[in-house]
């Protein structure tokens, strides 16, 4: 070690230091207060654990269903139906592809107001599209129908009061027809009863088979016993009957086993003299529908409407309805459409007036007849009658057709010229009247033409011959019609030019035969020519026509109140300059 | 035709509104006519029944529970169910007729469901695939057979259509209140 074993060891020095710190003792509070002993009861786990109910963890459910009437193909095991879709066969024809309707127009069925149960609203709530229907695989059709006519048969399906009012040439038969089928097929209907005009029954038969090939139908017809058969116990779901036949029949209809599903009436406006007793073995039919089929649901007066709701729904107009109420307690029953409304494409209906001037002998009859008639009606005083009047009108139309003497003609002569010229351009006309014996005149004066004839004097069951020889033969280019035979029902799409030999006293009749030719299926314009000899009562009558036109036109589009269609007693005797007036009921 | 080639279509839809799970079924011939209809109340979950059944709430209820209850009820057996609620698919747990789930064109699903083998048919533009349920499928087959009788004849999704508008009569007519 260096250093140290020589070195003296140094000691700190080390100095005593007095603290004197003052201490001082207190006692703490807490341990002044006295100390106290509580009790507290403490429960032993000997109940059960405390818990909370979730409440039901189950989930529940209620329904309610419907089961509607099963079509009759589901009714029929065994049974082939004309066309079912197929099911798929690994050497059929390749699978379309899927329909993808997203954008197609849908056609629904709507259920009426009048339909309370909720289950009638359901089923045709559950109906589907009918454009799916006619698509071309479920129901066979001649051809679809248009999308208005679609808009008709789902007006008419869930209806039990309806009136189709379409303008003649819609298709209102093929309309009804398809509503009726459908309804067959859905189960809905099982007995229909179709009444028509008698001269209509062919034609109804025809559409029938054209547009409703799986439905079998009857016309009653023949003697007593068959005809007892037909309504008391054929099982046929679809009859046809004529209105004559029907009348006749009256006895077998309130049998109690005679009731039908829906009864539908065409050209209802055959019912619109409420007395009568057509109109009285209609309404006493037992139905559960009954649908009218008209383009005139007003011939004369809206009391031509009143009495045929009588039929569609007799609770429906309250005695002494005035004419502002009826359309709306009528306009949810009524479908009505014209041609300018839903066939925008049609080709147009062009008509054109002929005011012809009188030959010289036509002339001087004509103003001896009406100066003699005047002066005799004057003579009449309050004996006349609106008949009388009528007597004169008839005599001076038939002067201006033809000279009563000499048999000369304005009017003639004007369509021989205009018929050779339509024969010549290869074209088809009508051409009416409202007398049988003009157009017998008239067919020997188109003789080279070779026209035909359809009126009261053809025999009915030659008539349909006549018109297939008419639609078919390329040299037959004339048809000669009186209104009363030929306005209502026809179908004449082929033919161009309507003739209007003489007028009728109702514009709807005339537009009735102007619609033989310019109706669905017409490709091409329609050239009505309407002959008026001029300066005589025929000018009067066209002017009166003319307004009555527009009053109707007016009542069926609901603007304001329905006007009177008729030609008023005033009118009547207006036509001539005459003082006397029939006398006065007490 | 025989009684066996007619067709029954159930066409079942499930859908969520104020009031909960709503169901309508409605059984068409294979022209799409109308044979039966029902209509399932209400089904409004809880909360509790809502955590407990978590995922599986939904598929519980469209399927297991309204949709069994209104196939069941029913009278008229269907040979196909057809529906636009993807949660009915998994009724084909419970019957033994296949299912088929119209996928709608814009669901994200839509593309990699149309190449699974349990598509039947692939979508178009405006349609989405058709479908079946995964775990059955031999209804890949049978569907086959079927549909291609319905096409042209029958739009599938139109049906669903008409059940809503039922629906919304039955509540508008309060016809009906006891189920819907």
């Amino acid at each position: 070690m260096e250093g140290p074993a020589s070195e003296t060891l140094l000691l700190p020095e080390i100095t005593q230091v007095g603290l004197d710190l003052p201490v001082e003792v207190r006692v703490h509070g807490a341990f002044e207060r006295p100390l106290t002993v509580t009790v507290r009861q403490a429960r032993l786990l000997q109940d059960a654990p405390w818990t909370r109910s979730l409440g039901k963890l189950t989930l529940e459910v209620s329904t309610e269903g419907w089961k509607f009437p099963a079509p009759p193909v589901e009714n029929a095991p065994g049974e082939a139906p004309p066309a079912q879709p197929r099911l798929f066969r690994p050497d059929a024809e390749p699978v379309p592809e899927p329909m993808d309707d997203t954008e197609r127009r849908t056609t629904r069925l709507r259920p009426p107001r009048d339909a309370v149960l909720f289950k009638d609203r359901l089923l045709y709530l559950l109906q589907p599209p009918l454009e799916n229907l006619f698509s071309g695989k479920q129901i066979n059709v001649p051809f679809k129908p248009f999308p208005y006519q679609l808009e008709g048969i789902a007006f008419l399906m869930p209806r039990h009061a309806a009136l189709l009012a379409d303008e003649m040439g819609l298709g209102k038969t093929a309309q009804t027809i398809l509503a009726l089928r459908l309804l067959f097929h859905s189960g809905i209907l099982q007995r229909a009863l179709l009444v028509c005009p008698k001269p209509l029954v062919n034609n109804w038969a025809r559409e029938l088979r054209l547009w409703a090939e799986d439905v079998p139908f009857e016309i009653i017809t023949g003697n007593y016993e068959a005809r007892r058969a037909s309504w008391m116990v054929s099982n046929c779901p679809l009859k046809l009957v004529n209105y004559e036949l029907l009348t006749r029949d009256a006895s077998f209809v309130e049998e109690e086993q005679v009731r039908f599903d829906v009864v539908v009436l065409d050209e209802a406006q055959r019912i619109k003299n409420r007395d009568s007793k057509t109109a009285q073995v209609v309404r006493s039919i037992k139905r559960d529908r009954s649908w009218a089929l008209t383009g005139t649901p007003i011939e004369n007066r809206p009391e031509d409407l009143i009495n045929i709701f009588s039929f569609v729904d007799p609770a429906r107009i309250p005695p002494d309805t005035s004419t502002k109420q009826l359309g709306e307690l009528t306009r949810e029953y009524i479908l009505r459409r014209v041609k300018e409304q839903v066939m925008t494409d049609m080709p147009p209906k062009i008509i054109r007036d002929a005011f012809l001037e009188l030959s010289p002998a036509q002339r001087e009859a004509y103003e001896m007849a009406e100066k003699e008639g005047v002066v005799r009606l004057n003579e009449m005083g309050d004996t006349i009658t609106v008949q009388h009047v009528f007597e004169l009108v008839m005599r001076l139309k038939q002067i201006c057709n033809f000279d009563p003497y000499t048999g000369q003609s304005a009017k003639l002569e004007q369509l021989v010229a205009d018929m050779n010229e339509v024969a010549e351009s290869g074209r088809k006309a009508i051409v009416f009247s409202q007398w049988v014996e003009p157009l017998e005149i008239i067919a020997q004066a188109l003789r080279h033409l070779g026209p035909l004839q359809f009126h009261g004097k053809i025999p009915p069951r030659e008539r349909y011959a006549v018109l297939d020889q008419f639609r078919e033969d390329p040299t037959k280019h004339v048809i000669l019609m009186s209104y009363a035979t030929g306005s209502v029902g026809l179908n004449l799409q082929f033919t161009n030019y309507v003739f209007l030999f003489d007028r009728w006293w109702n514009p709807a009749i005339e537009d009735q035969a102007i619609n033989r030719a310019h109706r669905l299926g017409q490709k091409e314009t329609v050239i009505v020519t309407r002959f008026v000899a001029q300066g005589t009562i025929e000018g009067r009558i066209a002017e009166v026509l003319e307004q009555k036109r527009q009053l109707f036109n007016e009542l069926i589009a609901n603007n304001g109140t329905p006007p009177p269609m008729g030609m008023t007693q005033e009118e009547i005797f207006g036509l001539f300059n005459i003082r006397s007036r029939p006398r006065r009921a007490a | 035709m025989s009684q066996a080639s007619i067709l029954h279509v159930g066409f079942l839809t499930v859908f969520q509104e104020a009031n909960g799970f709503v169901g309508g079924y409605l059984v068409t011939n294979n022209w799409g006519r109308p044979l039966e209809f029902r209509l399932s109340s209400a089904v409004q979950p809880n909360r509790v029944q809502q955590i407990l059944y978590a995922d599986t709430l939904r598929p519980y209820l469209c399927a297991d529970l309204i949709g069994k209850t209104l196939v069941d009820k029913t009278s008229i057996p269907p040979h196909l169910l057809v529906t636009d609620t993807d949660a009915v698919l998994e009724l084909r747990l419970k019957v033994d007729v296949p299912v088929l789930w119209l996928v709608p064109a814009d669901d994200p699903r839509a593309a990699t469901l149309a190449s699974e083998p349990h598509c039947v048919r692939p979508g178009t533009e405006k349609r989405g695939p058709l479908v079946c349920h995964p775990r059955y499928l031999q209804d890949v087959e049978s569907l086959a057979e079927i549909l291609p009788g319905l096409q042209g004849v029958m739009d599938l999704a139109e049906p669903f259509a008409r059940i809503r508008e039922a629906i919304g009569e039955a509540r508008k007519t309060g016809v009906g209140q006891k189920a819907a």
